[in-house]
């Protein structure tokens, strides 16, 4: 299973804090994303940013390993 | 002493972080801080209060690293970042940033440098609760 995290506006969007997507072999983080874009359109409309583990990730071609943290996150406005 | 780098739902005092930072050395000649504050007015609406959401160990994080480098970068003696999340109120104290180094032109340089990388980097959102209804922001430049 991969843990997908949601925060603040994604998570508004979506209605829930967390999901879990099944794990499948070779799978990368632009194809988790790909998927849950095709079925919550409209938070992922303001996604800008990725973390993997807790770690910002830009290269959408990030093999998942199962067991990972994943996190699609709006633009930050803190401070 | 508390942590150097913290997110915490309570307030926090200027005095004890600056005296923190000041105990960690005598070379110290300058120290430069940012205090962000809550507003009651944004974008021509009154703002009844502000709610924090927070990825909150990727956070933690990221502001350590913000902190390691600039201590790095601007050759500081130390550097202290605290943020609060949760609720807060026109005129809260929200963030605040105090950076320490021999001469104030890096203590200041590296403060500005810590409070616009925040804004970049950690994943926090705060969300603007009005008469009018509730908003999540986007980040001010």
């Amino acid at each position: 299973m991969i843990n997908v995290l949601f925060f603040g506006p994604v998570a508004e969007r979506i209605g829930k804090n967390i999901l879990q997507a099944e794990y499948q072999f070779d799978i990368r983080l632009q194809d988790l994303r790909d998927n849950l874009a095709q079925a919550y359109p409209e938070a992922f409309d303001i996604v800008c940013f990725a973390a993997v583990n807790g770690e910002h990730v830009r290269d959408m071609s990030l093999p998942l390993a199962d067991g990972s943290e994943v996190a699609f996150m709006a633009r930050f406005s803190g401070g | 002493m508390a942590d150097a780098v913290r997110i915490q739902t309570e307030d926090f005092s200027q005095d004890a972080e600056i005296s923190a930072l000041k105990q960690s050395s005598k070379r110290m000649g300058g120290v430069g801080t940012f205090l962000g504050c809550a507003r009651d007015f944004s974008e021509g609406r009154e703002v009844s209060e502000i709610r924090f959401d927070s990825y909150g160990s990727m956070a933690l994080s990221e502001m350590q690293k913000l902190r390691s480098e600039a201590i790095e970068k601007f050759s500081l003696l130390d550097a202290r970042i605290v943020h609060r999340i949760g609720t807060v109120r026109g005129g809260d104290n929200i963030v605040f940033i105090a950076a320490g180094a021999e001469h104030r032109a890096a203590a200041l340089e590296a403060c500005r440098w810590i409070i616009d990388e925040l804004k970049q980097r950690v994943p926090i959102w705060k969300k603007e609760i009005t008469p009018q209804g509730d908003a999540w922001l986007a980040s001010h430049p």
